[in-house]
């Protein structure tokens, strides 16, 4: 029985466009924000009923909290009007501390929002200005100490380390700063200089010096040791819960290649066989919408080997590891057999460990999670098997 | 034509002394060729020759010289490969003719080559004529050079025809010394057939063309004839003459230097310096000169994609049809595929094979570090010819080891005496001795092991005498010897192309010399590599390559997979240029680094 599907909905606007991120955002100016809902509603009606309902729905962005709260409550009504998603399902938000008040917060709870996913990216006010965020520490320590009060099932922090010359006694202390507000989860991402933004240019232009691999090694290990120390399970390279139920029961989704459907600009969705995905900028997202077509922009169907390929490069990023009895049934291949010295390695040098059928990566493990998926041996080498 | 007015010599020279240059002067200047039709240098044809300016397989050509005494001529120019590393095809075509010119460059004098050449030249009894080339070039110093002339050489001084090929000064001084010092050739036309095979070409559409020169009788189409070493009878299908053309004649008879046809398959199927005879009236001797030419140096090849493997047998094939010396079987290895272990004249014969296969045929080779053959004698009393590390018995079964020696002589000016006595005193050399030259000038004489020129020796040479000095060497004997087997291991499994054969002393500095190849070139990988170098269990080398810290990317949520896929499915497509030890990808990089370094 495959997992039951996700549905993610993005959100392309922000107040300001961070110099870091390389998603799928515009400038919020109104009149996108006035069009959008009902252009949402219209790619809804395009993409016919789902065979079950959605077992999630994400929103996520750009700035979910942009939205007026009533949009987010038309959108999830309408969903559960046309059996997208029934009483079961569960509804993740992402919203800026700036958009985070008593009132707002009430209205996302009104809305159906069980797990709120707070950008507040640092609590350290050089971190905050390097990353140009639009808020500082104190209205995000407030919007996180509001939101932890306001009833939700799951309260998440995102926050990004490794920024250049961060020291290690600068990201304990951002570190300790968030986990005192009690949030249930966090999101601790490696800054990632990507190249199409203003990071990405600076670092062309020589203005912008990334951190060592040994200086992020150490951060990212760091990380790891302060949340799980402070009782935050690390169930993949850069999420923590503080129990299993906070883990996010949507994004678990995309390391176990369960199905989604994403909507919105830039959106992906996958049915377990084909990767699709939407326009990626407003106007041709919008355009499509309007005359009437489903928005997918490209599609790509993927055979096994990807398949497998993907499987372990996500799994092999969560600490549950991956099956090599559910590989064989899948996909018919033997990888331990394949793969006996590599394994044999990894276990040796604690970068793995086999419990039963499984594989799991130690920290160290997660740490290399590409390198390693990217050195297993996917089918027989014709070589090798010429030769015997 | 009577053999009274045939003339057949060769041109000894160092390298680079202008042998094929004066070849090409002469061929011109009795018309051998047009004018349009002349391209440097005719007699080296190969782009290899013709590009390192050496001679690799002899050529011939019959030259038509209408001479002062009103006669017309007929000069027969068997050239020479100047290289030791072929010089049983320079002893063969010696032994074609009746007279050599020796060829000295007016500034740089007598040299290692010229010397060793002379010897043999000597030996065959051969009339010598000694020329003086690069008149022209201002350092040259033709006073210094007669000196050399007449105590190096031991030849006469005024005898020496000063020539410069280059503008074509003194050519026609040189075609009347010619005529009129070299002798012509003796022979019985009426004796029973003797004719040597000094060289053969491989022709796509006639087979084998056999190169010989008749001693005695003639020999002509339709003719039963029979080599005298491999026993095998032919009918002979055309004879003639080697005019850069073939020349179809209808004998050739005693003295004659040309060209048979007789229907031979490959090359393999004659041996060079056999005796063609009669097959109804044979010879009772062969002429002596037959020596099988055994390879000396030993390395395997191996396709740098597996997926060559059949190209590459297939240019072996081919290139062994033009080329007997070079031998070739199977071999494999874990670490590189299938491949190739082939044995050569010496280094340049290897370095001549890579290049042409590379060039010819387009392929992208990995050599196994060179070796020579050792003679190994076990307890049991048996004893193995080993040339490949992976053959090289367990040290607990030999009772002895020999390595093959040479005897090395060495030209040089004074003054780099110091330097390359100690050069040859660190690679072992034994009985190391002098005698002083002309003018300054030393010949150094050293009985070395092969095995300790293998490696950079020349170079080093070179380098020491800063050009000046020239090697020459032959083989000498097989010496007890103490060699190790050395392995490398990449996380304790032995890469096998990497194992050598080396003198104990020198086995430490080599694996270490490996190990820091290796960790240079091997990228950082999630694990920690120990590289070691080994003599059985025993570690005498050892470094490591750290691992990497953290690769992984921070996001991976819907539209990162498809992107991180790709990702990894190009470092994949990488990959498979690597070769699998264990859990540890080697690059092709880091075999080639390690392998070549050996040169360098």
């Amino acid at each position: 029985m495959s997992p039951e599907a996700g549905l993610y909905v993005h959100v392309p606007f922000c107040e300001a466009l961070c110099p870091y991120c390389d998603f799928a955002v515009n400038l919020a100016t109104e009149v996108r924000r006035s069009r959008y809902v009902g252009l949402l509603l219209t790619e809804i009606s395009l993409r016919g009923r789902p065979g079950d309902p959605f077992d999630t729905l994400y929103f996520g962005g750009g700035t979910p909290s942009l939205l007026p709260v009533s949009d987010i409550r038309r959108i999830v009504e309408t969903l559960s009007d046309l059996g997208w998603l029934r009483p079961r399902s569960r509804v993740f938000l992402e919203a800026n501390p700036e958009d985070v008040s008593e009132a707002s917060l009430a209205g996302f709870r009104e809305a159906g929002v069980s797990t709120l996913s707070l950008g507040v990216q640092s609590l350290d006010p050089e971190s905050l200005r390097f990353l140009g965020r639009g808020h500082t520490r104190d209205e995000a320590a407030r919007a996180i100490a509001l939101s932890c009060q306001a009833g939700f099932e799951t309260v998440s922090v995102d926050l990004i380390y490794g920024l250049p010359g961060q020291t290690e006694e600068r990201l304990r202390k951002d570190l300790e700063a968030a986990f005192a507000l009690g949030p249930d989860h966090f999101s601790c991402y490696q800054l990632t200089v990507h190249e199409k933004t203003l990071f990405g240019r600076r670092k062309r232009e020589g203005r912008l010096e990334e951190a060592s691999n040994a200086a992020q090694a150490a951060l990212f290990r760091l990380t790891h040791q302060v949340l799980e120390s402070a009782g935050y399970e690390a169930y993949e390279v850069s999420n923590f819960a503080r129990s299993p139920e906070h883990r996010s029961r949507h994004n678990q989704k995309y390391w176990i290649h369960a199905p989604y459907l994403g909507l919105g600009p830039g959106a992906h969705s996958f049915d377990g066989r084909s990767r699709a995905w939407n326009e990626r900028s407003f106007f041709d997202w919008e355009r499509r919408v309007r005359r009437g077509e489903i928005p997918v922009a490209g599609r790509e169907e993927l055979g096994d080997e990807e398949l497998l390929l993907e499987t372990l490069m996500l799994r092999l990023r969560t600490r549950e590891g991956l099956d090599l009895d559910d590989v064989e049934k899948r996909f018919g291949v033997d990888l331990l057999d394949l793969n006996r010295a590599l394994i044999d390695k990894g276990i040796e040098d604690a970068l793995l460990v086999r419990e039963g059928s499984w594989i799991r990566p130690t920290l160290e493990g997660l740490a290399v999670a590409d390198g390693l998926a990217g050195s297993f041996r996917l089918s027989p080498d014709p070589w090798k098997a010429a030769r015997l | 034509m009577s053999s009274e007015l045939v003339r057949n010599f060769c041109i000894i020279a160092h390298i680079d002394h202008g042998k094929s240059t004066l070849a090409d002067r002469l061929i011109q200047k009795c018309g051998g060729v047009a004018e349009r039709e002349f391209r440097d240098q005719i007699l080296d044809s190969m782009d290899i020759e013709r590009e390192r300016g050496i001679t690799i397989k002899s050529n011939s050509v019959t030259l038509l010289y209408n001479a002062k005494d009103g006669k017309q001529y007929q000069l027969n120019l068997i050239d020479t490969p100047g290289h030791v590393d072929f010089s049983h095809e320079v002893r063969r075509s010696l032994m074609s003719c009746d007279g050599a010119l020796i060829l000295v460059d007016a500034s740089q004098g007598v040299e290692a080559q010229t010397l060793a050449n002379l010897y043999v030249a000597m030996e065959y009894n051969l009339t010598l004529l000694p020329i003086i080339n690069k008149i022209d070039l201002p350092a040259a110093d033709i006073d210094r050079i007669r000196e050399e002339i007449d105590s190096d050489l031991g030849l006469d001084p005024f005898e020496a025809v000063p020539v410069s090929a280059k503008l074509g000064t003194g050519i026609d001084e040189l075609l009347e010394a010619i005529v009129k010092k070299l002798p012509p050739p003796v022979g019985d036309p009426e004796a029973p057939l003797k004719a040597l095979i000094f060289d053969a070409q491989y022709d796509s559409y006639r087979g084998v063309v056999a190169l010989v020169r008749v001693r005695d009788g003639e020999i002509a189409a339709g003719q039963r004839i029979r080599l005298m070493h491999t026993d095998k009878e032919y009918e002979v299908e055309e004879v003639g003459l080697l005019q850069l053309k073939r020349v179809k004649t209808k004998e050739l008879v005693a003295g004659a230097v040309g060209y048979v046809i007789a229907n031979i398959k490959t090359i393999r199927d004659i041996a060079m310096g056999d005796t063609i005879t009669d097959a109804d009236r044979p010879a009772t001797e062969p002429l002596p000169g037959y020596k099988e030419a055994k390879p000396v140096v030993f390395s395997s090849i191996y396709p740098i994609s597996t997926d060559e493997y059949e190209g590459l047998a297939k240019a072996l094939e081919k290139l062994a049809l033009n080329d007997p010396a070079i031998i070739y079987e199977k071999d494999s290895s874990s670490a590189l595929g299938f491949g190739f272990r082939c044995g050569f004249l010496g280094l340049l014969h290897l370095d001549v094979v890579q290049e042409r296969l590379e060039r010819e045929y387009g392929l992208a080779l990995l050599l196994s570090a060179p070796s020579v053959r050792y003679r190994v004698t076990l307890e049991s009393g048996e004893v193995l010819l080993v040339d490949n590390p992976s053959l090289y018995p367990d040290v607990s079964r030999i009772a002895r080891t020999e390595e093959p020696f040479i005897k090395a002589s060495i030209m040089m000016p004074e003054r780099y005496l110091g330097p390359i006595m100690e050069l040859c005193r660190e690679r072992r050399g034994e009985k190391s001795t002098f005698h002083y030259l002309a003018q300054g000038r030393v010949e150094l004489t050293s009985e070395l092991p092969l095995a300790e020129v293998l490696f950079d020796f020349y170079d080093r040479l070179k380098t020491l005498t800063q050009g000046y000095g020239s090697f020459d060497y032959q083989l000498l004997d097989y010496r007890e010897t103490k060699i190790a087997k050395v392995d490398i291991l990449v996380n304790g499994e032995k890469v096998d192309a990497l194992s050598q054969l080396v003198h104990e002393d020198k086995a430490r500095l080599r694996a270490m010399h490996y190990c820091e190849k290796l960790a240079e070139t091997i990228p950082r990988q999630q694990f920690r590599i120990a590289i070691q170098g080994a003599i059985g269990a025993k570690i005498i080398a050892r470094t490591t390559i750290n691992a990497f810290r953290k690769d992984v990317t921070a996001k991976c949520y819907g539209g990162d997979i498809t992107r991180k896929r790709k990702l990894l499915e190009k470092q994949k497509e990488g990959k498979k240029r690597m070769k699998m030890v264990g859990s540890v990808e080697i690059p092709q990089a880091a075999f080639i680094a390690v392998l070549k370094s050996d040169e360098s």
